[in-house]
């Protein structure tokens, strides 16, 4: 066992940390609503600045044109992007698409998006979810039929992030409707300005907008633009969305670590009836409290990436991971407010707000982390079946 | 970054778990527990046989010369079987005052014997403010003068040869090693709900003399500091090893035992217990083996990782010491289960070396919180 970082790990987050000095985060206007995930605001030109630094390629082959960095780098990354605030919002799921292009994708897509995703210039949502198919996703309805050089897709798809500001969805849709519903369902990419596609943007309880829905009326993608197997599609979802997982969640505890370094700043610099809240024993032990459930976070999120570096199986572990962070991101923000008391529920932008409103956000914003990605009920199903064997419930 | 084990720590690992699969079942460990003396001499014996007692000391001392990880580890598997011995305070806590302050001739008459197991020495810290912070201890122990007064919650002191007493000295601290046996020493046990034999040492009139030193007149506050430590850490590794275990008891348990028709672990209910469960001793043991790492690499943020590491013990040992009870019900409420073994295991490691408020204070100050006044 070792808990340190190799030269070469540090000097490459040293690299990091003076791409983030010469590109400070608040510079970049916000293209798309910040979620409190830790991966900040969806921000095209900051984006653009990663992928010409080449931050958006680094673990890709070569072949594909990218420079085969090590695992670690992209943990490094994230870490770092993450502590700072940077508005890097759309990387999870350029990275997770482009794992995909890359292992299952035709020449056409690997050639035509993978130049794009590198430079930046392509984002992705995830036409997933549907009104009717949320946890049980399996019922989803969407089909897509194969029509000549085309499939051709209607259905409705729902929460898809950020779907109004990017280029492109990967929409799972039934290609086969006469087999078995885990079967026969295919995953496509599917250009957002393609005609048919109707984009509405879903207001959230924060007044932002960040999911959208979209109705989908004979939307027609070419069928090179099937990613992977016809009818295999579930197949490719399942280990997407478990690595998802933990790539959409890695970020988490840099992020509420910074969340609890404001607090800690907050507390050391405020009295309330004449004493510092730093000074309050309660409030000292519960931010104490919050520094070793974020450090707890820390250890299981690397353990999880050694897992999946190392190609050891991880049945449990990124779902574990994901309703631990979420769960401890909902405490840490209601405590927030809490300590802030009446100026907690005070809005950004109000010259009233602390922490520029941070806490607010993030506050309504955690509400989403337990259910988006999947809920911490069903989860914890996963965990206990297969973490720990426990007979499956029996389904109706 | 590497969570892998090495080979000989592999080794290690499946030794103990079978030795003590085999040896130390929990029927032996409550039989124990309702004896007065609570030891199990042959176990004790065996475990000296492999090298564990001196897994701290070097080879010139005849130890075996481990790593700190690689005692965390075995530390582990001493929890997970709820092994009654005074491993924690002889062959980790005072052999690392020994190791640390020890002069040489000292070294090489005690370490050798305590390395082969055949001498067992045990820290008498503590007094009636039951508090391991330095102004606590009042206990008088100026070179020259006698020993008047009392020690409280000293493990083992009844089989242990030596006693390590923190006393006061001027400004400063003595750690003055002094043979249980020695006349004015006298032992009351004080009962407590665990299997651990805990006891009160009193001291009338025993003189204090210099060959009784350990490290510099005054100066034992720091080779204790970095003791206690290690201590906080091995009590950390006693309780992720029993919270493991409390785990197992009971997912084993919800696979087979059958309610309503089926198995009580196909509920939900049942299922989101144990998920939370293994949430907490995952949790508390990534913060267990940072600390240790930290700790052995000499890292200056060690202090830190072993108190984070014991604050979230604390909690969630005890967390999933009582939900533990509420999966296992009635059953588990009886003395003949294992349960409350682990479950008073965890409580009584929690308390030991700094509890959750003495550790989430120095974790407070390490994010920076200003110290109060």
């Amino acid at each position: 066992m070792e808990f340190g970082f190799s030269p070469e790990e540090d000097a490459f987050r040293q690299k990091v940390r003076q791409f983030l000095r010469d590109h400070p985060p608040e510079n970049y206007p916000e293209d798309g609503m910040d979620a409190d995930y830790g991966s900040g605001a969806h921000s095209h030109a900051f984006m653009e600045a990663m992928g010409e630094r080449g931050f958006l390629s680094m673990t890709w082959p070569k072949a594909f044109g990218g420079q085969e960095r090590p695992f670690m780098f992209k943990l490094i990354l994230l870490e770092e992007l993450a502590s700072a605030g940077a508005p890097f919002g759309p990387l999870g799921g350029c990275d997770q698409t482009a794992a995909a292009i890359i292992q299952y994708g035709s020449l056409r897509l690997q050639q035509e998006l993978l130049p794009l995703i590198a430079r930046g210039k392509a984002t992705f949502w995830q036409g997933f979810s549907e009104p009717n198919a949320g946890t049980d996703l399996l019922s989803l309805q969407t089909a897509a039929v194969r029509d000549g050089d085309d499939y051709v897709i209607n259905g409705h798809k729902i929460w898809s992030s950020h779907a109004g500001i990017s280029k492109y969805g990967l929409v799972i849709a039934r290609t086969n409707p006469h087999v078995p519903r885990h079967k026969g369902l295919s995953m496509l990419v599917v250009a957002s300005d393609t005609p048919g596609l109707d984009i509405r943007p879903i207001r959230s309880l924060t007044g932002g907008i960040y999911h959208y829905e979209v109705f989908m009326e004979n939307v027609h993608v070419p069928k090179d633009y099937l990613l992977g197997t016809e009818d295999e599609g579930f197949i490719q979802l399942l280990g997407g969305l478990d690595t998802d997982r933990f790539w959409g969640r890695f970020y988490k505890a840099p992020y509420l670590r910074r969340l609890l370094e404001q607090l800690v700043d907050y507390a050391n610099t405020t009295k309330r009836n004449g004493r510092l809240l730093a000074h309050d024993p309660i409030i000292r032990q519960k931010l104490a409290g919050f520094a070793t459930e974020i450090e707890a976070l820390r250890m299981m999120f690397y353990r999880n990436g050694w897992l999946i570096k190392e190609g050891l199986p991880t049945p449990y572990e990124s779902a574990l991971n994901k309703l631990y962070a979420d769960e401890t991101g909902q405490h840490l923000t209601a405590f927030g407010i809490e300590l802030l008391g009446m100026y907690g529920p005070v809005k950004a932008g109000s010259r009233w707000a602390k922490l520029h409103g941070a806490m607010s956000h993030a506050y309504q914003t955690s509400l989403g982390h337990t259910i988006a990605g999947g809920t911490s009920e069903v989860l914890r199903t996963t965990v206990a079946t297969r973490g720990l064997g426990l007979p499956r419930e029996q389904r109706s | 970054m590497d969570f892998s084990l090495t080979e000989p720590q592999e080794l290690l690992l499946r030794t103990a778990r079978d030795l003590f699969q085999q040896h130390c079942p929990t029927t032996l460990v409550q039989e124990l527990a309702l004896s007065d003396r609570g030891f199990a001499d042959d176990l004790w014996r065996r475990i000296a046989e492999l090298g564990w007692a001196g897994l701290m000391i070097s080879e010139t001392f005849g130890g075996s010369d481990g790593s700190l990880l690689d005692i965390v580890l075995l530390m582990e598997q001493m929890g997970y079987a709820c092994f009654p011995s005074p491993y924690l305070q002889s062959a980790m806590v005072c052999t690392s005052i020994l190791l640390s302050a020890g002069s040489t001739a000292q070294q090489q008459r005690l370490l050798p014997p305590m390395a082969r197991g055949e001498r067992i020495c045990t820290l008498a810290i503590l007094e009636e403010s039951a508090s391991f912070a330095p102004e606590a201890i009042a206990l008088a122990g100026d070179l020259g003068s006698r020993l008047n007064g009392a020690k409280l919650f000293v493990k083992d002191a009844h089989i242990a040869d030596d006693l390590l007493i923190v006393a006061r000295s001027g400004h400063g601290f003595n750690l003055l090693l002094l043979e249980s046996a020695t006349p004015g020493v006298s032992l009351q046990p004080v009962e407590v709900i665990s299997d651990e034999k805990l006891f009160e040492v009193a001291f009338n009139d025993v003189p204090v003399s210099e060959a009784m030193l350990i490290g510099p007149a005054g100066g034992g506050w720091g080779p204790l500091a970095t003791a206690l430590q290690i201590g906080a850490l091995a009590r950390c590794a006693e309780i992720v090893g029993g919270a493991q275990r409390i785990l197992d008891i009971c997912s084993d348990y919800a696979k087979i035992r059958e309610q309503s028709g089926r198995p009580i672990g196909a509920f939900q209910a049942i299922q989101h217990h144990c998920a939370d469960l293994l949430r907490r001793v995952e949790a508390s043991r990534g913060l267990l083996y940072n600390a240790a790492w930290r700790s052995q690499e000499g890292l200056c943020d060690s202090a830190a990782a072993i108190a984070t590491a014991k604050a979230y013990a604390h909690d969630a040992g005890l967390w999933v010491a009582r939900k533990g009870h509420q999966i296992m019900g009635a059953i588990g409420y009886c003395e003949e289960h294992p349960l409350h073994l682990f479950h008073k295991r965890i409580q009584a490691a929690s308390l030991d070396f700094g509890d959750a408020a003495m550790h989430f204070e120095s974790v407070a100050q390490s994010i920076g919180l200003v110290a109060m006044e």
